[in-house]
């Protein structure tokens, strides 16, 4: 039963000017699905027209069979679904702890400090730098109190927009590995990458986005095969 | 020259540094300059002058508190005043920020809000005519405190509570759930509805506590010196030069530019003479801008 | 009749005076996006520049000058373009806002300028005995009053026509592309700055020009001329004409004045004597809701034919 469907989804900043043309993509539970596609191809501004920053002016957004396609973002995050953005994705001025605090404002006050910790169990390094200035920490770890900050409400999807983008390859490696063990802890993941290859050795399912709507769908261990997807996307340029 | 400009410097300045709080908090989550805010304060002044009026039609008049020129009516009155003047501010937001601010460009939202101040202000003087209005008529000894300086019970009083506000305030930024959802929303809104933050509750929040401390300041200010209908208009340049020099968003930064401010006004009231007191806050305005737009506690706008 | 022709005539050239402010407003926000509530405080700067220029020797300030009012014009356009562009040079790096701020403060400043340095402003007395032009025929009201209209007229005219050819020139094409393209801005890095910071200059010379255009026409000014409602009321006139248009610039001064005068006249004719201040702030609290209106509902104004998002 899928958990997310995104059927026909048109979006855009300005009216008249859409960059999600039609876009249908699902999500199973439990499933990591990888959005991949050539540059300006929309990934970016389709992810975020579901999390509810883009306006949609067309199609439907569905989270577990409710309709939430003109829902306020803020009410998604409390519905389940919840957001990693690629860049700006921390608040610099406040410290670790304070970043992780106030995504808690949606849970019940005596449940907010057990979560934080349950984040500092998963990511050790935070809970050492829990109060410094955000701002200070290093690339991989701000990707780290991101992703630690969008689980503190127990989402049931979670959506990231190039977690990798910019890391060093250690830490894509660890953030990869982390994406593994939140899917077996229960987790519907979507995720735009530009890394096809390391997104697609975690993915179970992936989607080839080109000109705002998705242009071939199959199985993430046998995409990077697929001879369609190689024109479509990967081109000539198979180096990655 | 004599030390009393401290104390007149202090007292004024936490004035300033109240009003200013709500000016920062405005401009860095609603991000906009709200030229209307001294409007508020002095709607604030009439409103809890019109309480006490009200209270004292109803149980006649109360004696004053020690060696205080008001008594609990008026410290009722300015409760109620806070409440009506937030309630004034939520109304304008939804009559006319809100709607603006949708459209998205701010420089929109601050003419609007110079509109409005031109109408709020009048509208009082018509209601309540341009002559000034007392909270009391007593008249108050200043008492030596030593190196030269007097200081009225009022002053003294008045001081403290301005002291337990931006504490509670300094508190409940830093502690409250209510205050890290704003300081998060004015560092990043976007961001800031990604982690299911509801946007509009930070919008009332905001107006709530920029209007209150307004309608503070503004009864203060009736108490220690009289309520005019242009009360908020004069305060209005020293308020926005305390924000930016205390660094746009920060609340201890308006608070201390307030005090520079009120101090530097002070000291140059004695050294230069009453008449150009309002120009102390603009060359601090212009030389901040010039050696460092940021502010105190500012950091470079994104 | 004949005092009505004359009173036509002194309407219209106050009219005309506010609509040339209008148009320095309108280079400075409607061609540029500059944002100046600091208009009376420019204006000012103007109407003091020539009229210290050109009257005669006064007691206790500076002056004798006794200068031809052509010259005080030019120079009240010279002191004020100064003023704009040093107000401009601390602010334009910055967001619109912090230049919205400083112009107020600049408006405090020149009120209390005016009001306390006695010596170079004659304080809240003003200065007197400033020359009119065609003062020689200053007894036949209805000639005088239509030659000065003739050369307030001439002068707007030059003015509108000056702007016209502007706003059509380069220099108004890039200032046009910077209001309504923040790449364009980006893209000109510093110049960006230097060419905001000339329109505001610009602006700021046509409101000085406007404000010695009307001391010399009263002959007569005083600080409290100058007021936060004066700068507010060019607002509404623009704003009523639709920023942008200079012809809408000068419609909407003539209609905005047209609207004040009446209904101040009504006012004075139907409220009784004591309510009359009060009945004036109402005035004011009217046209600050129509600025309000029409932000919300109809911000490109009423005469542009321009229609903007």
């Amino acid at each position: 039963m899928s958990i997310l469907q995104v059927k026909g989804l048109v979006a855009g900043y300005e009216p008249g000017l859409s960059i999600v043309k039609g876009a249908s993509i699902q999500a199973d539970e439990r499933e990591i699905v990888v959005i991949l596609g050539p540059n300006g191809a929309g990934k970016s501004s389709l992810i975020k027209a579901v999390a509810g920053l883009v306006p949609v002016t067309g199609g439907q957004v569905l989270l577990d069979g409710r309709d939430i396609t003109h829902g306020a973002a803020h009410l998604r995050v409390r519905q389940g679904l919840a957001f990693v953005p690629q860049t700006e994705n921390i608040f610099p001025l406040m410290t670790v702890d304070e970043n992780l605090r106030v995504a808690g404002g949606v849970l019940a006050r005596c449940e907010v400090q057990g979560r934080i910790d349950e984040t500092y169990v998963m990511f050790p390094d935070l809970a050492r730098q829990r109060r410094l200035a955000a701002g200070s920490l290093s690339g991989g770890q701000r990707q780290m109190l991101a992703v630690g900050r969008a689980l503190i409400v127990h989402p049931r999807v979670l959506m990231l927009d190039e977690p990798s983008a910019g890391l060093s390859p250690k830490f894509v490696e660890m953030v990869f590995a982390r994406l593994g063990e939140i899917r077996r802890a229960g987790l519907t993941i979507v995720l735009v990458e530009q890394n096809a290859r390391a997104a697609l050795a975690i993915g179970d399912r992936a989607y080839v986005l080109v000109e705002g709507r998705e242009a071939h769908e199959g199985r993430a261990a046998t995409l990077w095969d697929d001879p369609v997807v190689a024109e479509l996307y990967l081109g000539q340029r198979r180096s990655a | 020259m004599t030390l009393q400009f401290i104390a007149d410097g202090l007292i004024s300045g936490s004035l300033i540094g109240l009003g200013a709080i709500g000016i920062t908090l405005t401009y860095s989550i609603l991000r906009f300059s709200n030229f209307a805010h001294g409007d508020l304060m002095a709607w604030g002044a009439y409103g809890t002058l019109a309480v006490v009026g009200g209270i004292g039609e109803v149980v006649g008049g109360a004696a004053p508190i020690g060696a205080l020129s008001f008594g609990w009516p008026l410290i009722l009155a300015a409760l109620a005043g806070m409440v009506m003047t937030a309630c004034l501010a939520l109304l304008l937001d939804w009559l006319l920020f809100a709607r603006l601010r949708e459209k998205g460009q701010s420089i929109i939202v601050v003419m609007a809000s110079f509109g409005a101040s031109m109408a709020l202000r009048s509208l009082l003087e018509f209601i309540f005519s341009s002559s000034p209005a007392y909270y009391s008529r007593g008249i108050q000894m200043a008492m030596p405190i030593g190196f030269g300086i007097r200081i009225t019970p009022d002053q003294i009083v008045l001081l403290g509570v301005t002291v337990v506000l931006v504490t509670a305030m300094h508190l409940f930024m830093s502690r409250s759930q209510t205050g890290r959802e704003m300081r998060a929303y004015s560092q990043n809104p976007a961001l800031a509805r990604v982690v299911g933050i509801d946007v509009s509750g930070v919008v009332r929040a905001t107006w709530i506590i920029g209007a209150a401390l307004a309608c503070a300041a503004g009864v203060m200010v009736g108490i220690l010196v009289q309520i005019r209908p242009l009360m908020g208009l004069d305060l209005l340049l020293p308020m926005f030069a305390a924000a930016i020099l205390g660094g746009i968003g920060s609340v201890p930064g308006a608070v201390l530019g307030g005090l520079i401010i009120g101090l530097s006004e002070a000291a140059a009231v004695q050294l230069i003479g009453a008449e150009w007191r309002s120009a102390v806050a603009f060359g601090i305005l212009m030389a901040v801008l010039l050696v460092r737009p940021v502010g105190l506690f500012g950091r470079a706008e994104r | 009749m004949i005092d009505l022709m004359g009173y036509g005539a002194f309407f219209l050239s106050t009219a005309l005076i506010f609509g040339l402010i209008t148009l320095g407003l309108n280079l400075q926000w409607g061609l540029t996006g500059l944002f100046n509530v600091g208009i009376s405080g420019f204006v000012a700067i103007g109407a003091y520049t020539s009229a210290i220029l050109t009257s005669p020797d006064a007691v206790d300030r500076v002056g004798g000058f006794d200068m031809p009012i052509a010259l005080g014009w030019l120079a009240a356009m010279v002191v004020t373009a100064l003023a704009a562009a040093l107000t401009g040079f601390a602010t334009l790096r910055l967001k619109a806002d912090y230049l919205a701020i400083t112009t107020f403060g600049v408006a405090v400043v020149v009120q209390l300028v005016a009001l306390n340095a006695q010596g170079l402003t004659g304080g809240p007395f003003g200065v007197a005995f400033i020359p009119r032009p065609f003062a020689g025929v200053q007894d036949q009201a209805v000639l005088f009053n239509f030659l000065n209209l003739g050369v307030i007229a001439a002068v707007t005219l030059a003015v509108y026509l000056a702007l016209e050819h502007v706003s059509r020139s380069p220099w108004g094409r890039v200032l046009r592309a910077l209001r309504e393209d923040e790449r364009a801005a980006i893209s000109l890095g510093k110049s960006a700055r230097s060419y905001r910071i000339q329109a505001f200059a610009a602006g700021g010379a046509v409101m000085g020009l406007a404000g010695a255009v009307q001391a010399h026409f009263i002959g007569f000014i005083a600080p409290n001329s100058y007021l936060p409602t004066l700068t507010f009321q060019v607002w509404a006139m623009l704003m009523v004409g639709g920023s942008g248009s200079n012809r809408g610039a000068l419609l909407g001064a003539v209609v905005v004045w047209s609207i004040w005068v009446g209904a101040g006249a009504f006012s004075a004719a139907v409220i009784p004597g004591d309510w009359q201040a009060r009945a004036a702030s109402l005035q004011i609290v009217a046209i600050g809701v129509m600025l309000c209106l029409i932000l919300l509902w109809r911000p490109q104004g009423f005469f542009s034919a321009r229609r903007r998002g």
